[in-house]
C-alpha cells in the first residue's frame, strides 16, 4: 500500500488533452460521433433512426447496467420485463382505443393522453414483478450462500425467463398483441426524412425518463445510496444503509424501465411470450459494450449499438441486423472486456 | 454503555473469540491492544454486526445486540471506522459524507455535522471535490473517520488507523481522535501501535488468542511487565 | 460451488464396498433403461419417442456438466454446438450422399474443431464473461445458419435422410442409448484420469491450480472441445432421427432446457444429469401431450425446478440420491465423526 501523500492524488489535468482523448474509448465514440454527423448531411434517415432506437435501448440497458453495478445479478430475464410491458400497455391501451374508435368525434384530449396510462401501468406492474423476484429468490440465494454470485444468478434468471415466457404463453396463449399505432396523426418531417410521432414521442420518453433516472441516481438521497452499496456494500451498511431495502428498489427500478421500454414500443414490438429475447439481446450487447455496471457508459453504448444496427440494416441487410452486431461484441469481449467505459466489476481476467 | 459478556465470534469453520469480556463507559476513551491474529478486529466486527457472535452477548445502553444487522447498529448510535476504510471510490468527499449522513433527516443538522468535521480534518475541506479513490492515504483515514461521525454516534468504534500510514500522518490521526475524545465522544480503539496509543487512552484491554488476558488503565499498562515484553521491546 | 461430492472413506474395505455399490446402481439403472421400452405402457410408440428424447437430453446434460461441473465454465452457446453437429451431417448427406453414419462422426469434428476456436478465444475469459462469450459466439452461429438460406435453406427447414430404413422408434432408442453410455464412460474415463484431476483443481481454485504448475488454458480448451465434439455427435443423431433441421435448433432457449436438466440432475455428477433427464422428459413429454390446451406449461415447470435447485438444493438430484444413500449405508456414523468438518 502505498500512502506518500504528496503523490497520491493524480491530476487528471495534468495529462495532455491530445492523449486522454487518443484512447481507445474516446476513438470510438468520436467515430461514432463523426458517421452521425457525417450522414447528417448524407442520408438523415439513419441518425434519426439510431437516436430513436438508441434511446429506448438505453432505457433497457440502463437498467441492466444498474441491477449488476448494485446487486452484482446479470440479469437474463431482463427482456421478460420488456414483455411484462408491453402486455400491461396492450390490456390498458386497448380499451381506450376503442373508446376513440367508436367515437371519433368527441376525443379530442383522449387521442393524446390514451398511451399513457399503458406506459404508467408499465412502470407499477415492472416495478413490482421486479420487487417481487428480489424477495422471493434473490434475498433467500443471498442468505444461503454468496459463493459464485456472479453465475449462480445468473442461471437463477435464466430460470426465471424460461418461467416468466411460458407462463405467458400458458396464460395469454402464443397471440400477438399490439397497437398499430399510438398517436394516429400525420407523420412530421425531421432533415428532410418523415418521421411518425410514435418514433419521436418513444425518443422523447426516453430521453425524459433518462434525465429523471441520472437526477435519481446523482441527487437525491435514495439514489446516492444505491450508488454507495454498487461501490462499496459494507461501507453502505455503515452509514446504516438498509442493503435489502436497496436491492428491492434497484430491482424493481430496473425493471421498471425494461417495462416502460416495452409500453412504449407496443406498436412495434407486439407483445407475445418471447418478445423479450430480441431486446435482451440488445442489452447485453450494450453493457458489454460499456462495462458490465455502467450505468452512464450503458446510456452513450446504446446509441453506439444503435449506430451499429443502423448501418446494418443499410448496407448489409435486415437479416443481419442482430449477426453483425454479435461480431462486434465478440471483438470488444475478446480485446476488451472491460468495455469501453471501465468496468467496475473485479476479475474479469482471472489473476 | 457498551458491554461484551463471553463473546465467541468467528468465520465459518474458524472461531477467532473464545469468550471476551470488555465494557466501555459513557465519555471513555478505550483501546483493544494485541498481536496479529488475536481478534481485535473481530470483536469490533461483532458490535458492529458483520460478524454476529456465536455465544454470549454485546449490550449497548442495556440493549442486546445480537441479531442486530450492520446498518441497525449504525442507526443506534454506533459509528464504525474499518480497517479497510470501505469509502465510495468513486464518489468526491462531499457525496462520501453526505452518504454517511445517510439516516439524518435533517438538513441543517448534516450541514453543521459537516462543517464539524471540516474543522476536525481541513484537508478534507480543501479535497471536498475529489473523489475518494484519488485521497492519500493519510485522507482516507479521516474521510473515513468523518464518515463514521456524520450520523452523529454516540459511540466510534475505530479499527486501526495507524495501519499503513507514515508516522506524522498517524500522529495527526490520534490527535483528531484525542480531540474528539475531549469533546465527550465514546471511543473503541483497536491499534497495534502500543506505545502512543497507551499513552493517549483512559483505559485498554490486551486481547490475545481470542481472550482479554490484561486490563487496566494506560499507565498501569505501560508499566506491566508482559506488556513491555512482549510490546514494547523493553 | 462445483463441489465434488466425494465419500471419505474411513477404510479400504468400505471404499470398495461404496464402489461396488455404485456399480450396482449403475448396472439396475442400465438394466431398467434396457427394459423400459419393452415394458407397457412403455413399449407403444408414443412412450418409446419420449424415451429417446429422455436419452437424448440426458447425453446433452452429461455433455454440458462435464464444463459447467468441472470447469466451471458455462457454455451458453452449447445448442449452437448440437446445431453444428447437426447441420453437417445434414448437409454432407444432403449434398454429397455421404452416410449419416460417418456424416455424424464429421458432424463431431466440426463442432469440436469450432469449440476449439472459441474455446481458445474464449476461455481466457471466466465466469460470467465466459458465459456471455459462448452466448455470444453461439447467437452468431444462429444468425449465420439463418441467414444463408441458400446452404442451408434457412428457417424453411432442411430435410435430411434418416439414420435408419425404419419408422421404428426402439432402434433409434438402443442407438441413443448406446451414444448416451458412451458419451457418460468416455467423459467419466477423462474425469478419473490425470486430465480430470487438473480440471477440477481449476475448477475449484484457479490460482492454486496455478501455482501447482497447472496450465489452465490448455485443460479449459481440452475440456470444452470435447464436450463440443459430443455436443456435435449428438447433434447428428437428433439430425438422421427428426429428418429436419431449423435455425431453432441452435437457440439459446435449448441451451437453457439442457442447462436446466444439467442442474436439476446435479452439477459435477454426470451421472445425476443422465438419470434425471428420462424423467423429466417422459413427464414433460406426457404433459405437452396431455394438455395441449395449456401450452408451455412444461417449461414453467422446468424453470421452476431450476430456481428451486439454484435457491435452495444447489446440489441437485444428485445430491439428494448421495445424502440418501449415506444415511441408508452409514448409520453407525458415530457423532464425532458426523462432526468433523466435511464440507
Amino acid at each position: 500500500m502505498t500512502t506518500t501523500p504528496a503523490a497520491a492524488p493524480t491530476n487528471l489535468r495534468r495529462v495532455p488533452l491530445a492523449k486522454r482523448f487518443l484512447t481507445f474509448t474516446w476513438l470510438t465514440v468520436g467515430l461514432a460521433i463523426a458517421i452521425l454527423v457525417f450522414y447528417t448531411f448524407v442520408q438523415p434517415s439513419i441518425v434519426v433512426d439510431t437516436l430513436v432506437t438508441g434511446g429506448m435501448w438505453a432505457l433497457l440497458a440502463a437498467g441492466l447496467a444498474l441491477v449488476f453495478g448494485v446487486m452484482n445479478i446479470p440479469n437474463f430475464a431482463h427482456g421478460e420485463f420488456f414483455m411484462i410491458g408491453s402486455l400491461t400497455a396492450f390490456f390498458v391501451f386497448s380499451p381506450l382505443q376503442d373508446a376513440m374508435f367508436n367515437d371519433p368525434a368527441g376525443t379530442g384530449l383522449l387521442k393524446i393522453v390514451a398511451p399513457f396510462p399503458g406506459m404508467i401501468a408499465a412502470l407499477i406492474v415492472g416495478f413490482a414483478v421486479g420487487a417481487v423476484l428480489e424477495v422471493i429468490l434473490f434475498r433467500p440465494l443471498r442468505k444461503r450462500s454468496r459463493d459464485q454470485w456472479v453465475m449462480n444468478t445468473f442461471l437463477l434468471t435464466a430460470g426465471v425467463s424460461v418461467v416468466l415466457i411460458n407462463g405467458d404463453r400458458l396464460i395469454f396463449g402464443n397471440d400477438f398483441r399490439g397497437a398499430t399505432r399510438y398517436w394516429d396523426v400525420r407523420p412530421i418531417s425531421i432533415l428532410g426524412t418523415s418521421v411518425s410521432v410514435d418514433r419521436i414521442a418513444v425518443f422523447v420518453i426516453a430521453m425524459v425518463t433518462i434525465l429523471l433516472f441520472s437526477a435519481f441516481l446523482l441527487r437525491t438521497r435514495t439514489g446516492r445510496a444505491m450508488r454507495a452499496v454498487a461501490q462499496d456494500e459494507a461501507g453502505a451498511q455503515m452509514a446504516g444503509i438498509s442493503l435489502n431495502r436497496i436491492f428491492v428498489l434497484t430491482m424493481g427500478l430496473s425493471c421498471a424501465l425494461a417495462a416502460l421500454a416495452g409500453a412504449s414500443l407496443l406498436w412495434l414490438y407486439p407483445s407475445y411470450p418471447d418478445v423479450g429475447l430480441q431486446p435482451l439481446y440488445l442489452a447485453w450487447y450494450v453493457v458489454i459494450l460499456a462495462g458490465l455496471g455502467n450505468v452512464q457508459g450503458a446510456i452513450v453504448g446504446a446509441f453506439i449499438v444503435s449506430l451499429i444496427q443502423t448501418l446494418t440494416v443499410t448496407y448489409v441487410g435486415l437479416d443481419w441486423i442482430d449477426v453483425v452486431p454479435t461480431l462486434f461484441i465478440i471483438l470488444i469481449l475478446l480485446f476488451k472486456p472491460s468495455g469501453l467505459f471501465g468496468s467496475e466489476v473485479k476479475g474479469v481476467w482471472e489473476q | 454503555m457498551l458491554k461484551l459478556t463471553a463473546v465467541e465470534a468467528g468465520y465459518d469453520l474458524l472461531q477467532v473469540l473464545w469468550g471476551v469480556d470488555l465494557h466501555v463507559e459513557e465519555g471513555e476513551f478505550v483501546a483493544i491492544l494485541g498481536p496479529n491474529g488475536a481478534g481485535k478486529t473481530t470483536t469490533l466486527r461483532s458490535i458492529a454486526g458483520f460478524v454476529p457472535p456465536i455465544h454470549g452477548s454485546v449490550t449497548f445502553r442495556g440493549k442486546e445486540l445480537r441479531g442486530t444487522l450492520p446498518h441497525q447498529v449504525s442507526r443506534i448510535g454506533i459509528g464504525y471506522v474499518s480497517e479497510s476504510l470501505n469509502l465510495f471510490p468513486s464518489m468526491s468527499v462531499y457525496e462520501n459524507l453526505l452518504v454517511g449522513a445517510y439516516t439524518v433527516k435533517d438538513k441543517s443538522a448534516v450541514a453543521a455535522t459537516m462543517d464539524t468535521v471540516f474543522e476536525l480534518f481541513p484537508r478534507l475541506l480543501e479535497r471536498k471535490d475529489q473523489l475518494a479513490g484519488t485521497l492519500s492515504g493519510g485522507e482516507r483515514k479521516m474521510l473515513a473517520i468523518g464518515r463514521g461521525l456524520m450520523p452523529r454516534p454516540s459511540l466510534l468504534l475505530v479499527d486501526e488507523p495507524s495501519l499503513g500510514l507514515a508516522p506524522i500522518p498517524t500522529l495527526a490521526t490520534f490527535e483528531a481522535l484525542k480531540t474528539l475524545r475531549e469533546r465527550g465522544m465514546t471511543i473503541l480503539l483497536v491499534e497495534q501501535n502500543v506505545n502512543t496509543t497507551l499513552r493517549i487512552v483512559d483505559r485498554a484491554y490486551v486481547l490475545e488468542q481470542g481472550r482479554v488476558v490484561l486490563e487496566g488503565t494506560g499507565d498501569e499498562l505501560l508499566g506491566n511487565t508482559h506488556v513491555q515484553e512482549a510490546y514494547l521491546g523493553i | 460451488m462445483a463441489t465434488v461430492i466425494e465419500e471419505t472413506t474411513p477404510s479400504r474395505v468400505e471404499a470398495k464396498s461404496a464402489a461396488r455399490r455404485r456399480m450396482t446402481f449403475a448396472a439396475v439403472l442400465i438394466a431398467i433403461a434396457v427394459a423400459l421400452p419393452l415394458i407397457p405402457p412403455f413399449n407403444g410408440q408414443d412412450y418409446q419417442r419420449l424415451l429417446v428424447t429422455g436419452a437424448l437430453m440426458a447425453a446433452y446434460a452429461v455433455a454440458f456438466d462435464f464444463t459447467a461441473g468441472y470447469i466451471d465454465i458455462v457454455n451458453f452457446g452449447f445448442a449452437a454446438f448440437v446445431g453444428i453437429g447437426a447441420y453437417t451431417s445434414g448437409l454432407l448427406a444432403v449434398d454429397l450422399g455421404i452416410s449419416p453414419w460417418i456424416g455424424m462422426v464429421c458432424g463431431a469434428l466440426v463442432s469440436g474443431f469450432v469449440g476449439l476456436l472459441t474455446g481458445m478465444l474464449t476461455l481466457r475469459l471466466r465466469g460470467i464473461y465466459a458465459a456471455v462469450m459462448a452466448w455470444f459466439v453461439g447467437l452468431a452461429l444462429m444468425g449465420v445458419v439463418r441467414n444463408l438460406p441458400d446452404i442451408t435453406r434457412g428457417s424453411l427447414g432442411l430435410s435430411v435422410p434418416l439414420l435408419l430404413n425404419t419408422s421404428d422408434n426402439l432402434p433409434y432408442y438402443y442407438l441413443v442409448l448406446g451414444i448416451l453410455l458412451l458419451t457418460l464412460v468416455v467423459l467419466m474415463a477423462v474425469i478419473r484420469s490425470r486430465i480430470g484431476l487438473a480440471f477440477r483443481a481449476i475448477g475449484q481454485n484457479l490460482a492454486a491450480a496455478k501455482a501447482s504448475g497447472i496450465n489452465p488454458t490448455r485443460f479449459l480448451v481440452i475440456n470444452f472441445t470435447l464436450s463440443c465434439a459430443f455436443a456435435g455427435l449428438l447433434g447428428g443423431f437428433y439430425a438422421h432421427y427428426y429428418g429436419i433441421l431449423t435455425p431453432d435448433l441452435l437457440a439459446t432457449s435449448h441451451t437453457v432446457e439442457v442447462l436446466a436438466v444439467a442442474y436439476i440432475g446435479g452439477r459435477g455428477t454426470l451421472w445425476g444429469p443422465a438419470v434425471i433427464a428420462f424423467p423429466l422428459m417422459v413427464v414433460t413429454g406426457l404433459l405437452q401431450a396431455q394438455l395441449a390446451s395449456l401450452p408451455g406449461l412444461e417449461l414453467v415447470l422446468y424453470g421452476l425446478l431450476l430456481i428451486l435447485v439454484m435457491v435452495f438444493r444447489p446440489t441437485g438430484f444428485a445430491g439428494l440420491v448421495t445424502s440418501a444413500a449415506n444415511r441408508i449405508w452409514r448409520p453407525r456414523t458415530d457423532a464425532a465423526e458426523t462432526a468433523a468438518p466435511t464440507a
